[in-house]
């Protein structure tokens, strides 16, 4: 993952990248405590935030999950991996994973798809711009409460408006809460309803910062709209595809309040059709009180929430090194950085740095 | 321009922040840790859920205790309340002076009893019935909280649709081919192939989950061993003769689980005759069933009588002022206040002297043709005996038994045969 | 290609001729600024339609009576007309809306601007700064998302008490006001979004590294800003597991004064969703207000001086 998310992309590039800061270092007066200390400065509040919110409950659940401990009574023995050998030999578990990643599969894949096509649709030049950037982020702001008080009506057995909706062309009906496949259909489509339009604004976020002549140069050499698309805007906004996967990797393998909200009791099922690794977490430690246990899930999901995200990475760096069109955005990148560099030397001779340092994006002719 | 504008922008971050954190988080509410009683001022906190109805009673108490100031912290739904309740008990702080607690925590309470004041006194000797305050009883005889109100249960059933089924319609005739004074579960089902054979379309009763409650709710030692607290829910005939009677009655159940949407439209398309009905449990049978016509209540249980649900009044040994939250908790808990409190709420109230009240005795439901409510649960409550013993893997236990249910009555996805298995995994899982 | 940026314009043929030149680009019909054909706008359509299909099922809920929903489930498409009545009674509701919004409001505005801020510190140095130890400590950063909120809370609780803040709303600002979210975020877009000539050509001008960061990286990353600024706010404004276990119903956050609503054996599904509407319609000013600014955003970043 670190060689993933640092800047350097290709050797050309990295040897560019490397070069800046040390000429940044001779080239000026500027104290070299400022450009050593700096960076750790910048991202320091995250950490000391993170150690003081983040890191003490990390810590605390690792000691828990090292321990016989109820929720309300506290700790108890300490049992080594105990904890861990029991929910690993528990089918409860196994279940619960095999539905995380049924879920996390139909929502993720599809979601950043649509996502990215949306995107690439709200990037071009709309009219009403404002109407429909906003549009897609709708379902975001509906409190979770309505969310799953409106999909539980839509997807009931019985009465819901979806099964009578399929009875209206002639399609049985569907057991949205009883066959465990479709209960997941229902939970997914619940997470993108929720997260598409969010993805999809962040990845115009992106879009938006790549210069528009870029796309010029390629309509003058005859490139269809979708070739731009896939040779240009693809790998242009690729550290933000990056992020957008990870996170809904992360966020897919977490699912918890869409499952959660499912039907009343809440739990996953009669069945455990929908319980989720988080969905047993709380119920081992809320409803069971075994707070050890539901800690010892808790690490194996973040585990196993790792290995995804190692193999995400390793994915995205294969698909993108057998793909030929990012040849191409890394020739534009150069084409892209030549100018800038043109332009930061124009830039030097004005008197005032500050002004025009917002220029590279100003290259969107919008 | 530019420099200024930007400098007056980080002063007025600068600033906000100050006075952010110098004043405007606190709200105003210093938790129970911070009062100070010099003056023999206090300020005792209050937790609730629901609706207590104690607004007005909470006033009152104040006017007439002047050194006593009442926050009152209210939660919307019960499980709100319990994930704050656990992580405070978890956290070994921050829950209030007087806690309301619903009977479903009571057996975490008791395992846990160190966590909280007995409450015995003689100023509620005689106060409730025995079976009320067992519940909240520890082993060793402690009393861990004031009951409030109970969920004394009885049937109610659709007139109009036991008359398209030739059965008889006014409620005491109900009651008689119920059984009477001595229904059982037998008379129960019986009375449902008498409706079910007339064929008319619905079914008898909503949901096999529902009955298997009101019926566990009977048994005296249902899952665990109140002495060894070994779990024997797997061998106890009862609880496997309440599965199998239950689930043999299939063809009488409309196959829905209580809470969910299904289950809720059930009530506007007529979909079944009969429901076990707790006091609290009428407002949705009239909420879900706005234009619809016949519900009525008859004044009988099968197998005598059945409480489900109810709620308590809790002091933790957290709180500072133990003695005064324990006063409150009384005075709340009075009949007088418990009647003042059933006004606004409509809760069954708990106190033997509230029941006999000519207030409640005298109360009719209009939605339910005009029922005598109070007279019929006062009669309802005095027929409850015992209430189930619940240990601390009661609810697990008891979950695991309605997924079985559900499999099988809701899903029809197993037979009770194999759905029974996946309860025993299900116990075997608490290891 | 040979023609000056606008911001060249800018500089050396001052504000108006700079607008010109933009409006001048605006207009001008190079492949990517053609007007996109109808299916663009059809399929948008359909997925916003989708997209606002339960935020209006909310709405019909809110306009009817109880027993209209108990009756039909799925209302019809038409609102009825009990939505004020519903209103009042989410004010008569024995519910201090005054300071729960205001409370809410201070959250969702500190923890905006607070995110905002650190994030784009940190991501400006994970993206383009070079540091010992930066790829482990990004890593380290994306993998602390990767712990499972559900079992925090009984140890945030304790940080809480210890810090005597249970009750107090910097209970729910402080763990929220940086966010690993955040920090990836901006760490990836102002990699693809920031050329490194111009933080050296400020450098080389003599800005310190401060100045460096707030002319050159902040205005770059304003329409990231932007968006994450608003998604904080929203997160923050729904928010209701942790300010309800942490604040009470004392000093509450608007979702959870609004669960009151929910009190009861019986779901009042027209309160409930009157409230549930209530709480939206500031989110739905911030979105004309905010919406305008993310499309403007790259446009001002760049003319604005």
């Amino acid at each position: 993952m670190a060689t993933q998310t640092a800047p350097p992309r290709g050797a050309a590039p990295r040897s560019d990248d490397d070069r800046a800061p040390r000429k940044i270092g001779f080239k000026q007066t500027l104290g070299r405590w400022d450009v050593k200390v700096s960076p750790y400065l910048y991202i320091s509040p995250f950490f000391l935030l993170f150690a003081v919110v983040g890191l003490f409950p990390l810590l605390y659940t690792g000691w828990v999950s090292l321990h016989e401990w109820s929720l309300i009574g506290g700790q108890g023995d300490f049992v080594g991996f105990d904890n861990f050998t029991f929910v690993l030999g528990q089918t409860f578990f196994w279940k619960a994973l095999r539905n995380t990643l049924s879920i996390f599969l139909l929502s993720t894949v599809p979601q950043v798809i649509v996502a990215l096509v949306i995107a690439a649709m709200l990037d071009a030049n709309l009219r009403a711009k404002t109407f429909w950037r906003m549009g897609v982020l709708l379902p975001y702001v509906v409190a979770p409460v309505a969310v799953g008080l409106v999909f539980s009506q839509m997807f009931a057995d019985g009465s819901g408006m979806i099964n009578s909706l399929l009875g209206q062309i002639g399609i049985d009906p569907i057991g949205w809460h009883k066959d465990a496949f479709a209960s997941h259909i229902a939970i997914a489509s619940m997470v993108n309803f929720r997260w598409t339009g969010y993805n999809a604004l962040i990845l115009l976020a992106a879009m938006q910062a790549i210069p528009r002549d870029m796309y010029e140069a390629a309509t003058l050499d005859g490139a269809t709209r979708i070739r731009q698309f896939f040779s240009i805007t693809v790998p242009m906004v690729r550290p933000t595809m990056i992020f957008v996967i990870l996170t809904s990797t992360i966020g897919g393998l977490q699912i918890f309040d869409e499952p959660r909200m499912y039907d009343a009791t809440g739990l996953g099922g009669s069945n455990g059709q929908w319980k989720t690794v988080t969905l047993y977490l709380y119920e081992l430690g809320w409803n069971k009180q075994q707070l050890g246990r539901a800690a010892a899930v808790a690490w194996l999901l973040f585990l196993i929430i790792i290995l995804f995200a190692l193999l995400n990475n390793f994915l995205t760096r294969k698909i993108a090194s057998a793909d030929d069109m990012s040849r191409k955005a890394k020739a534009a990148r150069r084409e892209t950085r030549r100018r800038s560099r043109d332009l930061a030397r124009r830039v030097k001779q004005t008197s005032d740095a500050a002004v025009p340092a917002a220029a590279p994006i100003e290259v969107d002719p919008r | 321009m530019r420099r200024s504008t930007r400098k007056t922008w980080v002063a007025v971050a600068g600033a906000a922040s100050v006075a952010l954190l110098a004043t405007a988080c606190g709200g105003g509410s210093d938790d129970a840790a911070g009062d100070g009683d010099s003056d023999g001022q206090i300020t005792l906190t209050i937790s609730t859920f629901n609706q207590f109805g104690y607004e007005d009673l909470l006033k009152q108490y104040e006017e007439e205790h002047p050194n006593i100031k009442i926050e009152h912290n209210k939660f919307g739904k019960s499980d709100d309340a319990k994930e704050q309740f656990q992580t405070a008990l978890g956290a070994g702080s921050g829950l209030a002076d007087v806690v309301g607690v619903e009977v479903d925590w009571l057996p975490q309470m008791i395992q846990y009893s160190d966590q909280f004041t007995d409450l015995t006194s003689d100023s509620v000797e005689g106060r409730w019935n025995k079976w009320t305050t067992d519940q909240a009883t520890t082993p060793d005889g402690a009393l861990l909280g004031y009951p409030t109100d109970i969920g004394p249960e009885a049937i109610a059933y659709r007139s109009d649709l036991f008359a398209a089924a030739g059965l008889p319609t006014d409620r005491e005739a109900v009651a008689e081919l119920f059984g009477g004074d001595d229904a059982t579960w037998e008379d129960f089902f019986a009375v449902g192939d008498q409706f079910m054979a007339a064929g008319t379309g619905p079914a008898f009763f909503d949901s096999a989950d529902a009955l298997a409650q009101g019926w566990i709710n009977q048994v005296e030692v249902p899952f665990e061993d109140p002495d060894s607290g070994e779990i024997i829910a797997l061998d106890n005939p009862d609880i496997r003769e309440i599965y199998d009677t239950i689930l043999s009655h299939e063809d009488q159940s409309a196959g829905l689980k209580q809470w969910e949407a299904d289950w809720t439209s059930a009530f506007q398309s007529d979909a079944f005759a009969v429901a076990l009905a707790p006091a609290w449990f009428l407002g949705n049978i009239e909420g879900n069933s706005a234009g619809v016509e016949g519900w009525d209540i008859a004044n009988v249980f099968p197998g005598g009588g059945g409480n489900w649900g109810g709620s308590f009044l809790a002091v933790p040994t957290m709180s500072k002022h133990p003695k005064e939250a324990q006063e409150l908790a009384d005075w709340l808990t009075a009949p007088e206040q418990q009647l003042a409190a059933f006004a606004v709420n409509g809760n069954f109230p708990s106190q033997i002297e509230a029941q006999q009240s000519d207030e409640l005795q005298g109360m009719t439901r209009e939605f339910f043709n005009d029922a005598p409510t109070g007279q019929i649960y006062t009669d309802r409550a005095a027929a409850i005996s015992v209430a189930p013993y619940k240990g601390e893997n009661y609810f697990t236990i008891r979950s695991g038994l309605s997924d079985a249910f559900n499999r099988v009555d809701v899903d029809k996805s197993m037979t009770p045969e194999e759905s029974w298995k996946g309860f025993e995994d299900a116990v075997a899982a608490i290891g | 290609m040979s023609a000056p940026s606008v911001p060249v314009i800018a500089q050396t043929a001052g504000k108006g001729a700079a607008r010109a030149a933009q409006r001048k680009r605006n207009k001008s019909h190079g492949g990517a600024d053609r007007r996109p054909g109808w299916v663009t706008y059809v399929v948008l359509g359909a997925f916003i339609l989708i997209s606002a299909y339960p935020l209006y099922f909310t709405f019909l809920l809110s306009s009817s009576t109880s027993a209209e929903v108990a009756q039909n489930p799925v209302p019809s498409l038409i609102p009825g007309g009990e939505f004020f009545t519903n209103l009042q009674r989410v004010f008569d509701a024995d519910i201090d809306l005054v300071k729960a919004t205001g409370n809410s409001l201070i959250v969702a505005v500190v923890t905006s601007l607070s995110v905002v801020f650190f994030s784009t510190l940190a991501g400006y140095s994970f993206s383009k700064l070079r540091f010992r130890g930066r790829g482990p400590l990004l890593v380290f950063v994306i993998a602390t998302m990767a712990v499972p909120t559900q079992l925090g809370v009984v140890p945030l609780y304790i940080v809480m008490r210890q810090l005597g803040l249970t009750g107090n709303l910097l209970a729910v600002i402080l763990p929220a006001m940086v966010t690993a979210f955040g920090v990836f975020w901006m760490t990836q877009y102002l990699d693809s979004a920031l050329p490194y000539e111009l933080i050296e050509a400020a450098r080389v001008d003599g800005a310190s590294m401060f100045r460096t960061f707030w002319s050159v990286a902040l205005p770059a990353a304003r329409p990231a800003a932007a968006m994450l600024a608003l998604f904080t706010f929203i997160t923050s404004w729904t928010n209701f597991f942790w300010p309800s276990i942490v604040l009470g119903t004392q000093n509450p956050t608007l979702p959870v004064a609004l669960k009151l609503l929910q009190a009861g054996f019986f779901q009042d599904l027209p309160l409930i969703m009157a409230g549930v509407v209530l709480s939206i319609i500031p989110l739905l000013l911030l979105f004309v207000a905010a919406g305008r600014q993310l499309v403007a955003g790259i446009m001002a970043g760049a003319v604005k001086g």
